[in-house]
């Protein structure tokens, strides 16, 4: 970017940059973008990068998809069935997008996790959480509305369970179910309207929250989850942080993240490759198959509704992700370190442990 | 610059460290586009229509349906087809205008096959152009009568 290196002479490149330059200030904008410094001490683990790599993965093969998915109940199975077995490459883009979709729901929860254990959702960062937690409901819609698109037993007897637990809410669930479903029962409108959610609403939704998490993001920098913001000094440029405790955002830190996508990439086409995604019988409306379970990551709630009454079980998630997405205004306890907030982290380790053990437990059950 | 590479092999040109770095850079790059571009190109060729028919003949009506001096467009393998009933016996050809694509018929009282959309006329025993804007003529097909049955396709 230097355009007094020697390293770099005038070629077409530089030449083109210069043109854009003068009429945009593009350098200007990639410096502001790249050339800053984050917290030597800052540990990301680069989950966030990763789930925004795998959310592109996601954009390029189902936009591959959707150019051969029919989205009727006549032509869906058939469709997909095609796709599997004539598309050149149709098996590998569908099963890519299968298991993009899988590891993007464990990087996003990873994500949450590190930020939450972190403490680094505190203050200043309130409403990029606030921002990572829509994020993360989308995601998980993401998951529940593209499992329905197939149209085969699993799908069709998911999506009925599913809407069923969202019209068993109290006083609006009827309402719930029949706008999900658009009507009262799974039928070519509930696949129109879950297609045109799964394609259209939900990308676009996840694409602009992704633009404020990432401008709040890039407003405040990495932070540093050894170093508490303090209430009583509000500006953090007032004690510049020395030199020395600071590491180049550009290439350092982007080049990790890059080597990160690229592992991820190659965990992708190794996970399609040997375990590509299968497709059961067509869905009949009139049989259900003998066990009939959601995807994994629904899996908890499955196994909690079985021995709470279900209103109990549809109410936790409910209570739950209001508190989690409002969690910064009220956990005001401004330490970081996690034997200085014993009681979150021991509240959020309880979370983590029922919610594993419930999805074992639901999985062999 | 007295490296034993050099005072060994002075006419090899040394790669410098940076160099062969953004050789093996430039190397991986290339080809992991390459890895992704093949596929997704690959996927975008549409696949052979499960559609295409699998040859033999088809039958598409009787001479009760089709009686002579009547001609009538029917579908053969997801494709339309002319059948006309003349007095020299039945003809078919591909109902596709060589013009742009439309869909001929049989005009009874001109006894022609005629284009809709730019008036183009076809012979309906030979299928050459009679007048209009189609270059070529119509594609002859195999059609052939047993008893009252019509088949198209060969055998």
């Amino acid at each position: 970017m230097d355009r007094t290196n020697p390293e770099k002479p005038s070629g077409l490149f530089n030449g083109i940059v210069d043109w854009m330059d003068e009429r945009f200030q593009v350098r200007t904008l990639v410096q502001s973008a790249l050339h800053v410094k984050i917290p030597r001490k800052a540990k990301t683990f680069y989950l966030g990068g990763i789930t925004m790599f795998l959310f592109m993965v996601q954009v390029v093969t189902g936009s591959l998809l959707a150019l051969y998915y029919q989205p009727t109940p006549d032509r869906a199975y058939d469709s997909v069935m095609f796709i599997m077995s004539n598309v050149n490459f149709g098996w590998l883009i569908r099963s890519i997008h299968s298991w993009g979709a899988n590891l993007m729901i464990v990087s996003v929860v990873l994500h949450l996790l590190r930020v939450f254990f972190q403490g680094v959702y505190k203050r200043p960062r309130e409403l990029t959480w606030v921002a990572g937690m829509f994020l993360l409901i989308v995601t998980l819609v993401f998951g529940f509305t593209g499992y329905l698109l197939p149209w085969d037993q699993r799908a069709y007897w998911a999506t009925t369970v599913g809407t069923e637990i969202a019209g068993a809410m109290p006083f609006v669930g009827e309402f719930a179910l029949n706008f999900l479903r658009s009507g009262p029962d799974i039928t070519a409108s509930t696949l129109s309207r879950f297609f045109g959610m799964h394609t259209l609403w939900l990308p676009m939704t996840l694409a602009a929250m992704l633009l404020v998490h990432l401008v709040l993001f890039h407003q405040q920098g990495i932070a540093d989850p050894t170093k508490p913001v303090s209430r009583a000094k509000p500006d953090a440029s007032a004690t510049p942080e020395p030199e020395g405790k600071l590491l180049p955002f550009f290439p350092h830190y982007l080049l990790s993240e890059a080597i990160a996508w690229y592992v991820i990439l190659g965990i992708l086409i190794i996970l399609a490759s040997l375990w590509p995604v299968g497709l059961e019988a067509k869905a009949n409306a009139l049989q259900t198959p003998a066990h009939v379970k959601p995807e994994w990551y629904f899996l908890f709630l499955y196994q909690l509704l079985k021995f709470v009454p279900r209103v109990a079980g549809v109410l936790a998630p409910i209570v739950a992700i209001p508190l989690l997405v409002l969690l910064p205004f009220f956990d005001r306890n401004p330490e970081l370190k996690p034997r200085k907030r014993l009681f979150a982290v021991i509240i959020g380790l309880l979370t983590v442990a029922g919610i594993i053990g419930l999805t074992i437990w639901g999985q062999f059950s | 610059m007295e490296s034993t590479t050099s005072a060994t092999r002075p006419d090899k040109k040394l790669v410098s460290r940076r160099g062969f770095s953004r050789f093996l850079l430039g190397f991986s790059f290339i080809s992991t586009v390459a890895g992704a571009i093949i596929p997704i190109l690959g996927y975008l060729l549409p696949p052979p229509s499960a559609n295409a028919g699998n040859g033999g003949r088809v039958l598409v009506g009787t001479t009760k349906d089709i009686p002579i001096g009547q001609g009538k467009v029917v579908p053969v393998a997801g494709k339309p087809v002319m059948v006309i009933n003349s007095n020299d016996g039945v003809h078919a050809f591909s109902a596709i205008c060589t013009h742009l694509g439309c869909i001929c018929m049989y005009d009874p009282v001109r006894k022609m096959i005629i284009c809709p959309c730019h008036d183009g006329q076809f012979n309906p025993v030979t299928g050459v152009v009679v007048s209009g804007p189609p270059p070529k003529p119509l594609a002859s097909i195999a059609v052939s009568v047993d008893g009252d049955n019509i088949f198209i396709g060969e055998a």
